[in-house]
């Protein structure tokens, strides 16, 4: 397992929607999901991670619904609705508008002011 | 926003499936961390242990599911409500008082209100029913104060009032319906061909009266109502054009009318065509209403009732020109009121109803100041565990929730039972007659007055829950803390607030007794009133006979016969007949012309009662004879024309001579001579329209012959009780004519009875209102008084220690409750002084003031609240100093 960094307070729901908008996963998928597509830096703390889904869910922007784990047993499976996949695009958009602001702020060089 | 709110919904109420399915899913979580754990090759103990760390309290995880999906209000919610519960068990006695009281209080509102709610609130059942309005001619200085309008006012208003889209008449009436051998007497309602048109609702089969048929020989045509086409017809599609006979002549049914169909409380089921001649349409017979015909008219929706009463009045006046009698009408103060339908057919019994209704109010108000009282003393009790609880973090919020949801579950479990109440209320205020109320059939329990009595509940759930809640609030809880006893000590503006609750439930009970026993004072009034003549063991009944079957002669054989056969049954001693009965409900008066008597400056012709009677009406009645003789059979049949008058109209006329020998004319003009009555007795005066009638109206009795009418009454004075002749009296007619059905049969008494059902069902509502007031402000005045009994227990103690006397500690108390005695009593006399002057309307020869009653109030009251004290004191005075003292 390599380095982890600390997750961002509000950056928790962002990554969940964009893990389940790949492709339906159960919470335990949601996990795997978030540690693989960001390499294993980002290890999101379990506890939290099932009140994320419920939340998301009673806002409407996850979907939930049981169905078989890849080991045949029954598992509830969250899918993006449409509310959920239009604020994925408007979070996606407006991170990086700031995570390049701030790359830009942080790499300035004496020269440049 | 919406969406959230169903998902919510569909979780609340799929609650276990929610928690079963995080339950699972929380599951399957840790068991895949642990599979993938024992996979990468750790010993299955360590994985499990390390996956339960790793993922933390499952409680805690699973709460913060919940909140997430806002559920946590509700749990917290039902924690409370099931805090609330157990203290509610816990404390049965008050639970008990407190659900009764609601119960009884807010269940007496609901039934007041169910009948205000159908009387004076719902809507009559018609389109635009704001719009619809009546018109009738009054002539008040004649003491006619309502005569009706009459077919020439119908037909010169017809379209000439531009502030009516629509006018039109009515009668009612009764009729005899079916083929020989199987006749009914139906209600029916005689009506003009625009008449469903004003109402906006008409036959949903067939078509409405047309002005054809608006003649005797054309008017063989007849609407049914729904009900009566489904038992006559069964609903037959096909039963337009189909024949019905009525009185015995066949018409033609052209119409079905909607099953809702009802014309204010008539219970018409059959509808005719108010058939005329012409020369009952012309200005001659413009002031002949008598009360019979009923006008109703549509208002233009931008018209106003004032423009059409001064469009009305300006045709009043251009018509009366030309008219020969427009002095004598003038002179009576002749008009034609316009007003609205609904408010006029329930003009009457608005008063009384909302007199109910304020003394309902008045009850409820009583109980609610017991509970809140109650509660108070409670939550007294509570101090300590509260302060405790605020001490230790509970929020302020927290307080004042807990207390609106302890205070809201009783008063919603107060109103579920009062609905009971309610409707409990309902069936014995039908047997007191409150479906005889103007379009009291109407009266039930319904969805929306359950929704009123719990919506009311819970606002008053919330109303009691502000003083308790700032009871506990404003405790400062250093003071509740330190103060040694489990109580702590009531403040001075908390004792003041349960002493004004105390002094105002019993100026409230004052007044709803003083109320109860004014309107008790007026039905005694009322009841002692002599009808006039002796009204005990008299059986009547009305006889209905076609103009078909019988003509005028045949009339005059029919109740020949009739009058021997009863006379000779057993247990009859004599029998009459006469156009109407006294208190039969219908009450029509006519004019006279009396010989030699010039109308005085001032003075309008007077409407008299006047009846033809034939048999032996005045001895079967009971009139006793002043002077004279009374009529007999062979008036009617002699050439000379006599009459009876009664004392009132002989005193009217002849005020200093002989009322004997005197002659008058049937009308309101002299006839000639030979047509004029003489008078050949003077009897006794009755009463007609009810015993509380003031207008010594005069009455003439003509014989049968010169009076001849649709219907008449059957009077039979009997040795046996009256009732158990009624069926003797139907088979002697039905043996004189098999169809002839004989109506209305009652005893006297009953109608006498009867007509007081307005003044005796108040009166008795009113009489129990004010036994649960008293109840509950005994019940009221008790606890309180114990609870400061048991409040000052070590300062008793200390005193008798000291060497008071158990007397000295009952007066204390006794002085107490005197004090709030006297000043509730005073502040009732005020409050039961206005309540008799609001109530002068429904009152009967009783004053506003009447000393009686406040004396009689005084005492119950002061007897009611010295009993509430004597045992709270005496248990003061029982205390024992050593047990008080070491107490704690």
């Amino acid at each position: 397992m390599g380095k982890t960094a600390e997750l961002l307070p509000g950056t928790l729901d962002m990554l969940i929607l964009k893990a389940v908008s790949l492709k339906p996963l159960h919470g335990y998928g949601v996990l795997q999901r978030i540690r693989q597509i960001s390499r294993d830096a980002l290890e999101i703390p379990q506890g939290s991670l099932y009140p994320a889904l419920y939340r998301l869910e009673h806002h409407d922007l996850i979907a939930a619904e049981w169905g078989q784990s890849e080991n045949n047993r029954r598992a509830k499976y969250y899918s993006l609705t449409a509310a959920g996949r239009r604020r994925l695009r408007d979070e996606t958009a407006s991170w990086n508008r700031l995570a390049s602001a701030i790359a830009a702020a942080l790499n300035t060089t004496p020269e440049e002011v | 926003m919406f969406k959230r709110w169903l998902s919510l919904f569909r979780v609340l109420t799929r609650r276990r499936d929610f928690e079963d399915g995080m339950s699972e899913e929380l599951r399957f979580h840790v068991e895949q961390y642990v599979d993938e754990l024992v996979r990468s090759g750790m010993s299955p103990e360590r994985a499990a242990r390390l996956a339960r760390m790793e993922f933390g309290s499952l409680a805690t995880v699973k709460e913060d599911c919940r909140e997430q999906r806002g559920l946590h209000l509700f749990d917290e919610f039902r924690r409370e409500l099931n805090y609330a519960a157990r203290l509610l068990r816990k404390t049965p006695g008050f639970t008990a008082t407190a659900l009764l009281t609601l119960a009884v209080c807010l269940g007496a509102n609901l039934t007041i209100f169910a009948v205000i709610d159908s009387v004076l609130l719902r809507p009559l059942p018609f389109p635009a029913p704001d719009r619809l309005v009546t018109i009738f001619n009054t002539y008040p200085k004649a003491g006619v104060e309502r005569d009706g309008s009459s077919l020439t006012n119908y037909y010169e208003r017809r379209g000439h009032i531009s502030a009516f889209t629509s006018l039109s008449i009515s009668s009612y009436g009764t009729e005899i319906i079916g083929e020989p051998g199987s006749t009914e007497r139906e209600q029916t309602m005689r009506v003009s061909p625009d008449f469903f048109a004003t109402l906006g609702l008409g036959p949903v089969i067939g078509r409405t009266f047309t002005e054809e048929e608006t003649t005797s020989q054309t008017d063989h045509v007849a609407i049914l109502s729904d009900t009566f086409s489904r038992q006559r017809f069964t609903a037959d599609p096909h039963v337009i054009g189909r024949q019905i006979r009525v009185n015995s002549v066949p018409r033609t049914v052209i119409g079905v009318l909607p099953p809702a169909f009802r014309f204010l409380s008539s219970d018409a089921r059959v509808f005719l065509p108010l058939a005329s001649r012409l020369e009952d349409r012309t200005p001659a017979q413009r002031h002949s209403g008598g009360n019979v015909i009923q006008m109703i008219a549509r208002l233009r929706s931008d018209a106003t009732l004032a423009q059409a009463q001064s469009e009305i009045d300006t045709q009043n006046a251009a018509l009366e020109v030309d008219d020969p009698q427009a002095k004598m009408i003038a002179d009576a103060g002749f008009r034609s009121l316009v007003v609205s339908l609904h408010a006029d057919h329930v003009a009457a019994i608005r008063p009384t109803l909302l007199l109910l209704q304020a003394g309902a109010i008045a009850l409820l108000l009583i109980g609610a100041v017991n509970l809140v009282n109650l509660l108070l003393v409670r939550a007294s009790g509570r101090v300590k565990e509260l302060a405790v609880r605020q001490a230790l973090g509970a929020s302020r919020g927290y307080v004042v929730s807990e207390v609106v949801v302890e205070t809201t579950l009783l008063t919603l479990a107060g109103g579920l039972l009062g609905l009971a109440v309610g409707v409990g209320g309902i069936h014995l205020l039908r047997a007191l007659g409150a479906d005889h109320l103007p379009l009291g059939s109407r009266i039930a329990f319904d969805m929306r007055l359950a929704l009123v009595s719990l919506v009311t509940a819970i606002v008053m759930g919330i109303v009691f829950a502000v003083p308790v809640a700032w009871f506990n609030l404003r405790r400062h809880l250093g003071n509740a803390l330190q103060s040694e006893s489990r109580g702590g000590t009531s403040g001075r503006a908390t004792q003041f607030l349960r002493h004004g609750f105390i002094v105002s439930q019993i100026a409230l009970a004052f007044t709803l007794l003083a109320g109860a026993g004014l309107l008790g004072l007026s039905l005694q009034r009322a009841m002692a009133v002599s009808p006039g003549f002796q009204s005990d063991h008299i059986l009547t009944g009305q006889i209905l006979l076609p103009w078909a079957d019988y003509s005028e002669r045949a009339r005059l054989a029919f109740i020949e016969k009739l009058m021997d056969n009863v006379g000779h049954l057993p247990g009859v001693l004599s029998a009459g007949v006469v156009n109407n009965v006294p208190f039969s409900g219908h009450s029509g008066k006519s004019a006279a012309t009396v010989a030699g008597h010039v109308l005085r400056p001032g003075e309008s012709a007077r409407g008299h009662y006047s009846y033809g009677v034939a048999g032996d009406y005045f001895r079967a009645m009971g009139f006793s004879l002043r002077s004279g003789r009374f009529l007999t059979a062979e008036d009617s049949h002699r050439s000379e024309r006599v009459c009876v008058v009664d004392e009132d109209f002989a005193r009217y006329y002849w005020p200093n001579a002989s009322a004997i020998g005197q002659r008058l004319w049937d009308g309101s003009e002299a006839g000639k001579d030979a047509e004029a009555f003489t008078v050949v007795g003077v009897v006794s005066s009755a009463k007609q329209a009810g015993l509380t009638e003031e207008e010594a109206q005069g009455a003439i009795y003509y014989p049968y012959a010169f009076r001849v009418g649709d219907s008449f009454f059957v009077a039979a004075r009997t040795s046996l009780p009256p009732e158990s002749l009624g069926l003797t009296l139907q088979k002697v007619v039905r043996q004189i004519d098999p169809n002839i059905p004989v109506n209305d049969l009652r005893s006297m008494d009953t109608r006498i009875a009867d007509s007081l059902v307005t003044r005796r069902s108040p009166a008795l509502l009113a009489g129990l209102f004010s036994g649960i007031a008293l109840l509950l402000t005994a019940i009221g005045t008790y606890g309180v008084l114990s609870y400061a009994v048991a409040q000052r227990r070590r300062e008793i103690g200390l005193r008798m220690a000291l060497g008071a006397q158990q007397a000295q500690i009952r007066g204390q108390f006794f002085y107490l409750s005197l004090r709030l005695l006297s000043a509730g009593t005073t502040l009732g006399i005020i409050g039961a002084w206005l309540t008799g002057r609001a109530m002068q309307a429904v009152l009967f020869h009783v004053p506003a003031l009447s000393l009686s009653i406040f004396a009689g109030a005084t005492c119950v009251m002061a007897l009611v609240s010295l009993v509430a004290c004597l045992l709270p004191s005496q248990r003061a005075a029982r205390i024992s100093p050593m047990e008080a003292l070491a107490e704690e």
